[in-house]
């Protein structure tokens, strides 16, 4: 080994020591505990999904191919993106509020990025053959493909954007490259996230899932999600009393959330209208699925309640309390996951062939598909969860997440 | 690329509902015992009436090899591909099981198949075409309810019922085009 | 919401815990679990390649030829055979799932010896040579102790190898031979032959006008017929169907009568009327062909379509355009025979009448009407057997036990306590049940058993469990653990239809056809044939002096010679070659192609010659029969109603289907995931009443027992009767897809006799329902 590599080493080294810190003012280590324990239960539960197959282990079926799993990708991938969209605002757009918080916002969004990968990993039958016939016998007409191509790239540009939020002194080129990067996450974000909305959007076979408003909708809520979970990340650093420096990107990110949850409601109103007024074949039926049928709890409680009204009257009550912000967002993100289940399991529901005697169609007695999730796909979920959980506390905890000043 | 265009013409009055077809495609094509393992069915429709006015009818089908193929397109590796004959086929080694086929299909043709750990469908026994042989629910059904044929060859006996007989097929709102085509009279 | 592992087949759970048992229990050899098959086993021989061999199935009667494709020396699939044209080059489902026959993980694999109580299920493994020694002394030592060889008796079911356990018998000499047609067909059989001295065919490839009788032949497959009369229906033709249910074959008529059960009789009485009165029939073929036109003509005078509605149900009007259209369509109509007519205790009565209906209209031998059989030349070899003296009468002859008839008038002038026309092998199954109970008038203490299992197949289960109980040793020869298998006292695994050779066979009909079977596969566990386990018992019972001092010594020389050497000790191809010896060319087709025959074409009209003498008393076709009359029975079909349940009660009907033959085949996993449950069908206002939904679980009570089964509720049904499907609620734990799943008939069905034929009348029980 030359004395120049031991010296680069040594610098790199040194680097990386700069870089961890240990804050012990912020509280996250239960967190930190909690996480690991579910992300045990998790692991546990993936090597016996690896050991006894996917067929056997998940409730996901003929009829409802895609469940929990999928609905817990969609929640992770798109908080990211969400995030990585305010992001872009701060850095591209010259929203000092939100540039204030970038090196969280980036943080937050690649490591809730990777808990999302858990959740793709352990729903793929074969993620590894993904990774070579994506590449050797690519459809280019394919969704999926080019949800595989958005988010590598998105990846990507995370990991320069947490080059450059994390560097010792940036420059002025530096500040310029961290725009473009926020400016291109932005613009391949919501690319992956509508994309994502189009892979179900595409099916003409599911009318419920088919069409624009799910691309739409996913932005949109993605958006309101990042903001949520900023507020709510931020409660928790600072042990729900924010610094006053940073109540100004606060009240931004809380108009951020409830225009968001505004936009949403107007979508819920024409998504809701068009698909019960005369009662189109389909997604009617995925309609009243979810007003009066066996998702109605999860809609009315967890989706409509939980990540609509009650996040709603909090922050417009809330009077500028950032405290009130931070449980508007974590009851907002408990009710997005009800949102993002929903939706995608209320699209299958309607049986694609009758379930007569010998169709081979499972149903219920109303002639809908049936699931629930298993053991193991809650497992695998929590896997997600603590991996996110861990993962970011832990950055919290040993790095400096309070972005620098650099104006 | 081949002049032929496989499909099967079924006269679905002539069903009896003995399951013939669906325990030898299980055999022919290896498929497991299992609520969700099959590739092809055949389902009783509802009863018509009440006692003693009744009608019941019977609607044999499998994957529709349809020409505007939604699976094929929502394949992001390509494993689903459709031979110069129209027929759609799975490359196992390629499939890596994101379902998205499954939701595609608006016939429910499709299921993850427990021997080949890959999405799996009916494939009209293509391995057998080559000897010359019919696809083996065609072969053993008692009244021959399915006939199989180019539909390109005039001569064959499936072009021959197409072009006599009015027929309909699955979800044409779907605009799939399938390649299964039910006789009405 | 699903757990853990609970989607792991059965299969891979049985060849799990099939392992874990066998070396539990390895060192007592005492297991259950040992002697089957367990998880996949593969063929023995290590061979590659592919090929395809011609034989014919066993899955069901009908014995469809096909070419089974082997891929490295296991049966990857049967294929329809295409000049199999008797079954219109087809394969039902059966025939399909007969491949995993041979592989099947509850096959039976090794001969075993009860060691528990009998039905604990312990047994011992015990080789194929100690078996057939101990049937021998078995043998022997019921011959000596009661000096009546016919206290050991032998059941078994139709079969190619059932004329093999036949030899074995005859070398035996006991008299006592019980088969399955009377639980069957039997009644059709005398119905017909007591009219035209044969039972006959339906040809309804040409028929105009069809009308069957509760024959349900879209699901109770029957070949050509099922194919016959769908997909070779002429154009225009008519199918009209009577059945308390709407089955598959009332979905694909043209009319369906829900007829009022047991009444089928007054509505060809009332079409028969009809067609005498307005003149319809074929004068001239009764003129030359039928004796007793006179007597008809007046019995039949007061069953107008009138009076037949009332007892029927079935209008009127529908009555007379039924008679117009048959006669219309004469000779081409066919009033359909049946086959399993075990119904109603006149069932002979009302199967004469069809015969009747038929003939009157002229509709005999001829293109689309009742044809006579025709068959292929085959060589049987019929060896001669040693007469033996220490025989008696058959015991359902020899007893006096009285016949369980129904209480009404339908009763009166039935013989009492006697069949009238008992089959000289085929004896009658509930008269020798009840005969071997009352020892009457001799004891049975033994059985032999052939793959038939008459605890599931014979009305009132509980009395056959009685009946074992005066059967001191009980062998069973069979390929799975069958219910008489698993309260037996020694166990034989047969090969099954896939591993082994059968003789040739005559498939009579209109179109004959003769096939035979060879192995397509090597016995995967290295079991025998009914061939090779007769053979070794002969050889077995040779060694024991006792069984032959009372025979002619040189008879029993001639038979060492003739069936011993000749038959036993050469192998079955021998024995085929023989059959076909008078055809050059043809043992080569056979087992090249699968099949034998001179022709694929019809020939009509060999009986309608002048000088034809039917096989009846007056050599004529006897519209009014004269031995009946001799026996005191009517020599024409008088009608009397049959009794109707009481207010609360429904009959209990039984039907076919067509995704299982009898009890035999619901273990076979991809014929049990088609029909995984029985289920009672009950008519939805009925099911109203009794307050249940379908997927509700009911209690079905008769006199003789009762069984839960699942609802299903349904406009396809009268009100006044109900139905499950047969084989399930089973109790040979080694059934375990259908152990204890679902309800068993022969547990509630009463055992009601059909005293001319000796038929079991299973039609004649009534049920309470009640939500369990």
């Amino acid at each position: 080994m030359s004395a120049h590599d031991t010296e680069t080493k040594q610098g790199m080294v040194s680097a990386i020591k700069s870089l961890i810190t240990f804050n012990k003012d912020i509280p996250v280590m239960p967190l930190i505990i909690i996480g690991l324990v579910l992300a045990g239960i998790g692991a546990v539960t993936a090597v016996v999904v690896l050991v006894k197959g996917h067929e056997a282990m998940y409730a996901v079926n003929r009829e409802v191919p895609w469940g929990m799993l999928i609905g817990t990708y969609a929640y992770f991938v798109i908080t990211s993106t969400g995030l990585a969209f305010i992001g872009g605002l701060g850095h591209a757009f010259g929203f000092e509020n939100f540039a204030k918080i970038g090196r969280r916002i980036v943080v937050l969004a690649t490591l809730v990025l990777l808990a999302g990968f858990t959740q793709i990993l352990m729903e793929l039958g074969h993620p590894v053959r993904m990774i070579i016939w994506m590449m050797l016998s690519p459809n280019f007409a394919a969704p999926i493909l080019w949800m595989g191509v958005f988010y590598s790239i998105e990846l990507v540009i995370l990991a320069l954007e947490l080059y450059y939020a994390f560097k010792a002194h940036p420059t002025e080129k530096d500040h310029k490259t961290a725009a473009m990067l926020g400016f291109a996450a932005m613009v391949v974000g919501t690319l992956a996230t509508s994309n994502l909305g189009f892979v179900f959007g595409s099916l003409t076979a599911r009318p419920w899932l088919y069409g624009v408003h799910f691309p739409l909708f996913l932005v949109v809520s993605g958006i309101t999600a990042g903001a949520a979970l900023l507020m709510l990340v931020h409660n928790i650093a600072y042990k729900f009393s924010i610094p006053e420096e940073y109540k100004p990107s606060m009240d931004a990110l809380a108009k951020l959330m409830g225009g968001g949850i505004g936009i949403m409601m107007l979508m819920y109103l024409w998504k809701f209208l068009t698909s019960i007024f005369t009662q189109p074949i389909g997604s009617y039926e995925s309609a009243m699925a979810l007003i009066a049928g066996p998702l109605a709890a999860n809609f009315w409680i967890g989706e409509m309640l939980l990540a609509v009204i009650i996040p709603l009257v909090i922050l417009l009550t809330a009077k500028g309390s950032t405290k009130k912000y931070g449980i508007a967002g974590l009851i907002f993100m408990i009710g997005l996951y009800f949102t993002r289940v929903n939706y995608i399991v209320a699209g299958q529901m309607p049986v694609m062939r009758k379930a007569t005697d010998g169709s081979g169609v499972h149903a219920d007695l109303s002639g809908l598909g049936i699931y629930s999730p298993s053991i193991a796909e809650w497992g695998i979920f929590l896997l997600g969860i603590g991996v996110a959980m861990v993962l970011y506390f832990s950055a919290e905890k040993f790095l400096d997440l309070k972005t620098p000043e650099h104006h | 690329m081949s002049q032929k265009k496989y499909g099967i013409v079924l006269d679905a009055k002539n069903c009896l509902n003995c399951k013939a077809c669906t325990v030898a495609c299980k055999f022919e094509n290896g498929v497991e015992v299992g609520d969700e393992q099959y590739r092809i069915w055949v389902a009783e429709k509802d009863l018509k009436g009440t006692y003693p006015n009744l009608r019941l009818d019977f609607e044999p089908s499998q994957c529709q090899h349809c020409e505007n193929t939604p699976c094929a397109s929502v394949c992001p590796t390509s494993a689903t591909y459709k031979t110069d004959e129209g027929v759609v086929l799975i490359d196992y080694k390629k499939c890596i099981i994101c379902k998205a086929c499954m939701t595609a299909c608006p016939y429910d043709a499709r299921f993850v198949s427990e021997v080949h750990h890959a999405i799996e469908k009916c494939t009209f026994c293509y391995h057998r075409l080559p000897e010359g042989r019919e696809p083996a629910c065609v072969e053993t059904c008692p009244t021959k309810v399915r006939v199989f044929g180019d539909l390109n060859d005039p001569n064959s006996k499936a072009a021959k019922l197409l072009a006599k007989h009015d027929t309909y097929q699955l979800k044409p709102e779907k605009n799939t085009r399938p390649r299964l085509f039910y006789i009405i009279k | 919401m699903t757990l853990s592992g609970m989607n792991i087949s059965r299969r891979k759970f049985l060849a799990a815990s099939g392992g874990v048992v066998a070396t539990g229990l390895v060192a007592a050899n005492l297991s259950t679990l040992k002697a089957v098959a367990g998880g996949h086993a593969s063929a023995p021989t290590g061979e590659k390649g592919e090929k395809h061999i011609a034989s014919s199935c066993e899955m069901c009667v009908n014995k469809c030829g096909f070419f089974a494709h082997v891929v490295d020396g296991r049966l990857k699939k049967l294929n329809p055979n295409p000049k199999f044209f008797k079954s219109r080059a087809m394969l039902c489902a059966r025939g399909n799932a007969g491949a995993e026959e041979p592989y099947n993980p509850e096959r039976l694999t090794k001969p075993l010896l009860r060691v528990g109580e009998r039905g604990e299920g312990k047994w011992k493994e015990i080789s194929y040579e100690e078996a057939f020694k101990l049937v021998a002394e078995k043998l022997k030592e019921f011959k000596v102790k009661n000096e009546n060889r016919c206290s050991v008796a032998f059941a078994s079911s139709e079969g190619f190898q059932e004329e093999i356990f036949q030899y074995l018998v005859q070398s035996y000499g006991s008299t006592n031979t019980v088969r399955h047609p009377t639980l069957c067909l039997s009644s059709v059989i005398q119905g017909w032959s007591s009219v035209y001295g044969v039972y006959p065919d339906a040809d309804l490839k040409n028929s105009k006008f069809v009308i069957m009788f509760g024959a349900n032949r879209a699901e109770a497959i029957v070949t050509p017929d099922t194919i016959d009369f769908v997909k070779y229906k002429p154009e225009g033709a008519k199918l009209i169907y009577l059945d308390p249910r709407f089955t598959n074959t009332a979905a694909k008529a043209d009319k369906w009568f829900p007829v009022k059960p047991g009444t089928d009789l007054a509505f060809v009485l009332g079409v028969i009327n009809v067609i005498i009165k307005e003149k319809l029939y074929d004068a001239a073929f009764v003129e030359q062909f039928c004796d007793g036109f006179a007597d008809l003509e007046a019995m039949i005078a007061p069953h107008t379509p009138e009076w037949a509605e009332k007892e029927c149900e079935i209008p009127a009007v529908e009555i007379r355009w039924v008679a117009r259209e048959f006669a219309k369509a004469a000779p081409a109509a066919v009033a359909y025979p049946g086959r399993r007519t075990s119904w109603y205790v006149n069932d002979v009565y009302f199967r004469r009448a069809c015969a009747i209906l038929t003939a009157i209209c002229g509709c005999w031998d001829a293109p689309g009407g009742i044809c006579p059989k025709a068959s292929v030349p085959i060589k049987n070899l019929d060896p001669l057997f040693p007469y033996f003296e220490m025989s008696d009468d058959r015991i359902d002859v020899a007893s006096t036990v009285k016949n369980k008839l129904p209480k009404d008038k339908r009763s009166e002038n039935m013989p009492t306590d006697s069949v009238a026309y008992l089959g000289e092998k085929d004896g009658s199954w509930l008269r020798f049940r009840d005969a071997i109970i009352a020892q009457d008038p001799y004891p049975v203490e033994a059985m032999i058993v052939y793959k038939q299992n008459f605890i599931e197949a014979v009305p009132n289960r509980a009395k056959t469990m009685e009946m074992l109980k005066k059967i001191k040793f009980m062998a069973v020869i069979d390929i799975q653990m069958t219910e008489v298998a698993y309260f037996a006292d020694l166990v034989i695994p047969e090969s099954t239809y896939l591993e082994r050779w059968d003789s040739v066979h005559n498939l009579a009909g209109i179109w004959p056809i003769a096939t035979f079977r060879q192995p397509v596969v090597e016995p995967v566990f290295g079991t025998k044939s009914m061939f090779e386990i007769a053979g070794g018992i002969i050889n077995e019972m040779l060694k024991l002096p006792e069984l032959w001092d009372d025979a002619d010594e040189l008879e029993v020389e001639d038979f060492k010679y003739d069936v011993v050497e000749d038959i036993f000790g050469k192998p079955m191809e021998e024995y085929i070659k023989r059959q076909l010896a008078d055809h050059p060319g043809a043992y080569e087709q056979m087992m090249k192609e699968g099949v034998f025959y001179l022709s694929d074409q019809a020939v009509y009209g060999k009986t309608r010659n002048p000088e034809f003498r039917f096989k009846t008393r007056t050599g004529k076709i006897e519209l009014a029969n004269v031995k009946y009359a001799d026996k005191g029975l009517n020599p024409l079909p008088i009608y009397a109603a049959p009794r109707q349940p009481e207010p609360g009660k429904y009959r209990m009907i039984l039907g076919r289907h067509g995704f299982n033959t009898h009890t035999g085949t619901q273990n076979n996993e991809y014929l049990w995931e088609i029909q995984k449950e029985n289920v009672i069908w009950i008519n939805t206002q009925e099911a109203k009443k009794l307050g249940v939904v379908s997927g509700d679980y009911v209690t079905v009570k008769s006199s003789v027992g009762e069984q839960q089964v699942k609802v299903f509720s349904t406009e396809k049904i009268r009100k006044d009767c109900v139905f499950f499907a047969h084989g399930y609620g089973r109790l040979s734990p080694q059934l375990s897809l259908v152990y204890k799943k679902g309800a068993s008939q022969a547990a509630i069905l009463e055992d009601y006799l059909e005293p001319i034929s000796g038929n079991a009348a299973m039609h004649e029980t009534f049920v309470t329902i009640a939500k369990a």
